[in-house]
């Protein structure tokens, strides 16, 4: 069990084949501001977050008082503080304490570090003022970054107290200002060197310091947390070891295109939310499963799908996307970072599927430019997600062909030819367009937070792998909620 | 009830039938009956700022001196924002009044339409997307 979760990142290799100078997350070593892109791995992902000193952090009395409860809290096995032990968003700086990769990748001024912990990103905003009035504190809140020299300064605000600063619990108030100063040390190592400043937490701003390594074999999978507490391992991964370097997906070089491939950087957003795919030729098999959930919602039930479960598909960001959609671009990959359903999405250019593919939730995607429409053809999927709210089936067959065209209004035309001879009988096509958002940042969308017992207490589970593990119980009288999480049912 | 408001009692009906069938952020909303209207009030004990639904839990007012804990869905965190609710709009302790939905299930369990602070001051929830937001204050004359 402890080695499965490593395997599964190696095999579900994501590879960036090729760079170049605007190539975001370039895995050769590259000099100059853009050293601080590629794939990292933590040195340590310690437990406990201390003062570049190697003190404890300064918590004033109230919140020294919370840290020693939850140190108690720990030693008696109950790690319930910490959001991650049921899936919830890590918050920062935990999300860079944790035992997993991590890769940062740029394109102009957006740059986006992609986590390998379920799905979750932070897009940095390299081109604006700092925010200073963020509209609700989230997991990641809302980091602006700029270069200081060869150094990349990340100031982020907005970081809900909701979560803790380390696995230990170290607590933080809606106030924090984190800002991270991170550069490439002589001996190659990444240095992420924090300043944190919490006037409700701490008596005085104090710092803080991770460090990070290259490593060719370290990938960073897409990872879906609720599957590892379903299989009744930690949220949380052991720490990382060395490993065989896993091998690359095949891909072909880059063909200079006669004229230049259109630019769709940057944060997009649905025009309208399609929740319902409609007019799919469904195939007897595929009737049967969408009869039955009919019925079953017909009899008052809440079905839970791939979606409800927080665990989608990609093909649910074909069919139900909605909120914003961050578009990183470079020659080589095309990354898409989806806020609802979150999910990152990499479209490897001009290469080609494995040979061998591992069944997952996201597929794998390879894309090329046939004038000026972004083509992505996307297999490998697990067969674990619903086309739309009717939970229109899909299978290990299903086959996408995305195709993105740039519009003469500025949006984005797509159309998704979905192929699935097990539930479809035959291959069909939906539409679906995004405009340009105004927003600097994607808002949040942290499925897993709050799983609150009524959405379980009349649920129609589509499959059984949708059942939850952890739930949150509404305490009697003033006795507050609580998380708790169980093993899960046969 | 006058005839205005029958009518739009009844596109009300009309239009939650549509959207029981289908689903909000997360869930369906088949679980709350949108024919329906109750008004409760008493004292806010925990705010549940959170995805995929956010919450309020209420203490009102039950028989003697028992409370009785209804859980309120009020939307989600970016819905309710685009709402104009921040944070720190609703807080514990806060005296308040709710209009709501009520679960089918005929337990202490709604989604909000509208939120009344006894002061007047109104915050829609995520259920004025469906019965109608609250009426907007009279303009000064």
């Amino acid at each position: 069990m402890t080695r499965a979760w490593f395997t599964a990142c190696l095999l579900l290799a994501l590879t960036i084949t090729g760079t170049s100078s605007n190539a975001a997350g370039a895995t050769k070593a590259a000099s100059g501001p853009d050293a601080v892109l590629g794939i990292w791995v933590p040195d340590a992902a310690p437990r406990q977050l201390l003062t570049v000193e190697r003190k404890p952090p300064p918590l004033n009395a109230a919140a020294a008082k919370l840290y020693a409860a939850r140190k108690r809290q720990f030693a008696a096995g109950d790690r319930s503080y910490d959001p991650t032990t049921w899936c919830a968003g890590p918050g920062m700086p935990r999300a860079m304490t944790m035992p997993v990769a991590f890769e940062i990748r740029r394109d102009g001024n957006h740059l986006a570090f992609i986590h390998g912990w379920y799905r979750w990103f932070r897009a940095v905003d390299l081109g604006g003022p700092d925010v200073n009035d963020p509209p609700l504190p989230l997991t990641m809140g809302f980091p602006v970054g700029r270069w200081e020299g060869d150094t990349l300064v990340i100031r982020t605000v907005g970081l809900t107290d909701a979560t803790v600063m380390d696995a230990n619990g170290l607590p933080h108030s809606d106030l924090l200002v984190l800002t991270e100063r991170l550069r490439v040390l002589p001996d190659g190592r990444l240095e992420d060197r924090m300043t944190v400043e919490d006037p409700d937490t701490f008596t005085r701003p104090w710092e803080t310091m991770l460090t990070f390594h290259r490593d060719a074999t370290a990938r960073v999978p897409d990872d879906v947390c609720p599957d590892r507490l379903a299989a009744g391992e930690p949220a949380e991964p052991p720490v990382a070891t060395r490993r065989e370097a896993a091998p690359p997906p095949p891909a072909i070089q880059a063909v200079p295109s006669a004229a230049p491939a259109p630019r769709l950087t940057g944060i997009w957003e649905p025009k309208t939310f399609g929740f319902m795919v409609t007019g799919a030729p469904l195939s007897k098999a595929g009737q049967e499963i969408v009869d039955r959930n009919a019925a079953a919602m017909a009899g008052g039930r809440i079905m839970q799908t791939a979606w409800v479960s927080c665990r989608p598909g990609a093909v649910s960001t074909m069919t139900m996307p909605r909120e914003k959609i961050v578009i990183l671009q470079s020659p080589d990959e095309i990354t898409l970072l989806f806020e609802m359903p979150r999910m990152v999405r990499r479209i490897r250019m001009n290469a080609i599927h494995p040979a061998k593919l591992k069944p997952g939730y996201v597929g794998d995607s390879v894309g090329r430019w046939e004038g000026g429409t972004l083509v992505v053809d996307t297999i490998g999927f697990n067969g674990f997600a619903e086309l739309d709210a009717r939970g229109q089936p899909t299978s290990p067959q299903l086959h996408t062909v995305e195709r993105f065209t740039p519009a003469a209004d500025g949006s984005i035309d797509i159309e998704v030819t979905i192929t699935d001879p097990e539930y479809y009988e035959q291959p069909f096509t939906i539409k679906r367009s995004w405009k340009k958002s105004a927003s600097r940042h994607p808002f949040e969308y942290d499925c897993m937070e709050n799983p609150r017992q009524e959405d379980f207490e009349n649920a129609y589970y589509v499959r059984e792998r949708y059942r939850p593990v952890c739930m949150r119980v509404e305490g009697e009288g003033m006795t507050l909620s609580k998380m708790v999480c169980g093993k899960p049912e046969e | 009830m006058d005839v205005g408001s029958g009518r739009r009692l009844l596109l009300i009906a009309v239009f939650a039938t549509l959207l029981a069938r289908v689903s909000t952020a997360h869930h369906s909303t088949a679980e709350f009956d949108y024919t329906k209207q109750v008004t409760i009030k008493g004292v806010v004990k925990e705010v549940q700022w959170t995805n995929p639904h956010s919450f309020i839990q209420l203490m009102v007012d039950g028989s003697g001196d028992e409370k009785v804990q209804w859980s309120v869905e009020i939307g989600s965190p970016s819905l309710n924002v685009n709402m104009g609710w921040r944070k720190n709009s609703v807080k514990a302790g806060d005296v308040v009044t709710m209009e709501l939905s009520p679960a089918r299930n005929g337990k202490p369990y709604g989604t909000l339409r509208v939120l009344t602070f006894a002061d007047g001051q109104q915050l829609n929830g995520v259920a004025a997307r469906v019965r109608g937001p609250a009426p907007a204050p009279p303009k000064e004359p």
